[in-house]
């Protein structure tokens, strides 16, 4: 064999594997798209589940999922980033940074469902709230804190120092130059970091396990200390009980899709917003 | 300022005082209460009522930390989680409001009809592992069993296995669901439900307490009138001092309306 066809036989097989994985990405989303599309319409996203769950909606799961995203950004985003703003332009390059970051990565590599037995175990029995939304949301938010950090960090650092001399130049102080010059700048990158977060949050189930997740409400939860459904733990009590698991099958599959666009809209809005602000940038 | 988030603290506690009525526990009775909770509600449109699953110990343990009002479950309260209850100064009421047939389930495929209570305990326990030996085809015995956080699981080993304990390595499923579906994708599969959960996927078979002089098809039927053996009622726990809290909601159930709901789930009612 010669080196051209050598090439052309290596070029193959590369073309095939990527070919393989979009198919399988494509086939997965295909498959719950085919069979959730035939259950997804207005009272399927705006309704109580009915007779047993084989009947109705899914809103109480989608209003829940919403619920625990916006009450895990208000605990991790500005602890997150403060936390980053910290490291990147306070904490200098010591061994505590070192140690930060460390356990930061640390704290991304465990899995999930040890956040949740935490979470069980500071939230809901050691503070006292119970199965709650409080403590589904501040579980959820300590899964998303080293994405938060991770990815401020590096928005921080993406900052040429010119900008920040030049800021000090002109007589600003520290946080003056952090509030007006850096922090802006890099809050595109931030803004990333954080839609991922949510995606990550939607899409979780074993920390809401046992910290938030109800089988059923009959009605939408009237506080934070109330229990909420969750998309992904709705799938899961869908997929797996119920007397009648046949006739809950489609509420499943419709069920996956609202979860599957939900977390594919977040990303695409990210990969979106990151090309459109760091255009705007480099015009400036 | 730190009146003004006082004042909202305030208001978020007193509207948890309202949200009421947490019910936890046993997977089996779940279908009733997720139907009754559905239904109380529009008879009771201010009521709040929430439904979690997770297992009869899991329902009871939450009953005594205080994280549920309240506990169901699928077996009898245990003596230990009744000392700890008093322990703390309450004491626990117990309310039955259904009976469960358990099932014996079998793949579809497999042409066996009758087993003895001592065959089921045979291969559960590992003695018997073809199922040639109790008159079917040359195939293994595949068990699968509930996890032991389960009261199904309690019950049938207290009832079926008499106390002996199941085989080492046996398959624990989560849930009632999860075990049709294993025993409806495996041609040797054996295992146990709520009467409420068989289908056409799975194959339930006549079970004899007799050493085969009779067998006894499981239905509600057969578990009315007492001759199916394999019958357990199924209970709610809650505190005494929570009986005001609760009342509304248990007192549903045992209405004629509730038990409707607990006849058109598959279950056998009380009253």
């Amino acid at each position: 064999m010669n080196k051209r066809t050598k090439q052309k036989f290596a070029f193959f097989f590369f073309r095939l594997f990527s070919i393989i994985i979009v198919g399988i990405l494509i086939a997965i989303l295909g498959f719950i798209a085919v069979n959730g599309l035939k259950v997804i319409n207005w009272e399927f996203l705006s309704g109580m589940p009915k007779e047993g769950m084989t009947e109705g909606g899914i809103f109480p799961a989608i209003v829940g999922t919403c619920y625990l995203i916006i009450g895990s950004l208000i605990f991790a985003v500005p602890l997150g980033v403060m936390a980053a703003i910290y490291t990147v332009e306070y904490a200098g390059n010591g061994k505590v940074v070192r140690f930060i970051r460390m356990m930061t990565n640390n704290l991304a590599s465990i899995p999930s469902i040890v956040f949740g037995l935490f979470g069980m175990a500071l939230f809901v029995k050691g503070l006292g709230f119970g199965d709650s939304i409080i403590a589904g949301s501040l579980t959820l938010g300590l899964l998303t804190l080293p994405i938060i950090i991770r990815t401020s960090e590096e928005a921080l650092k993406a900052v040429p120092e010119s900008y920040r001399t030049g800021s000090y130049a002109l007589g600003a102080t520290k946080l003056q130059t952090i509030r007006k010059v850096v922090f802006p700048c890099a809050l595109p990158n931030i803004l990333t970091g954080i839609i991922l977060s949510i995606s990550r949050v939607s899409g979780e189930t074993a920390p809401i396990l046992f910290t938030v997740a109800a089988y059923f409400l009959p009605s939408l939860p009237d506080s934070i200390f109330s229990q909420a459904m969750a998309l992904p733990y709705h799938l899961y009590v869908l997929a797996t009980s119920g007397t009648d698991i046949e006739a809950s099958r489609p509420m499943a599959y419709g069920t996956a899709l609202v979860l599957v666009v939900i977390v594919l809209f977040f990303n695409l809005t990210a990969t979106l917003l990151r090309q459109r602000l760091s255009k705007n940038m480099k015009n400036k | 300022m730190r009146r003004l988030i006082l004042l909202a603290l305030a208001v978020v506690f007193g509207m948890s005082q309202l949200s009421a009525q947490k019910i936890k526990g046993s997977e089996t009775v779940l279908p009733i209460t997720q139907k009754a909770a559905e239904l109380y509600l529009k008879v009771n449109p201010k009521a709040q009522v929430s439904v979690t699953g997770g297992g009869s110990g899991v329902g009871i343990a939450a009953l005594i930390d205080g994280t549920t009002d309240l506990a169901q479950a699928s077996r009898k309260i245990k003596f230990d989680e009744r000392q700890k209850i008093q322990q703390s100064g309450n004491t626990v009421k117990e309310v039955a409001i259904a009976y469960d047939a358990l099932a014996i389930i079998i793949n579809p495929g497999n042409k066996v009809t009758n087993l003895t209570r001592e065959q089921v305990e045979g291969m559960f326990t590992g003695k018997i592992k073809n199922w040639k030996e109790v008159g079917g085809e040359d195939m293994k015995v595949v068990p699968y069993s509930r996890e032991t956080s389960s009261g199904t699981y309690e019950f049938f080993k207290e009832s079926v296995l008499k106390n002996k304990n199941h085989m080492s390595g046996i398959m624990s499923m989560p849930a009632n669901g999860a075990i049709i579906q294993s025993v409806k994708q495996t041609k040797g599969a054996i295992a146990y439900v709520g009467l409420a959960y068989v289908n056409k996927d799975v194959k339930a078979v006549h079970i004899s307490y007799d050493k085969g002089k009779t067998y006894v098809e499981p239905s509600v039927k057969n578990a009315v009138n007492k001759t199916y053996p394999i019958v357990r009622p199924l209970y709610f726990y809650y505190l005494r001092k929570n009986e005001s809290k609760v009342k509304a909601f248990v007192d549903y159930i045992l209405s004629p309306a509730g038990q409707e709901i607990v006849k058109e789930v598959g279950y056998v009612n009380v009253k």
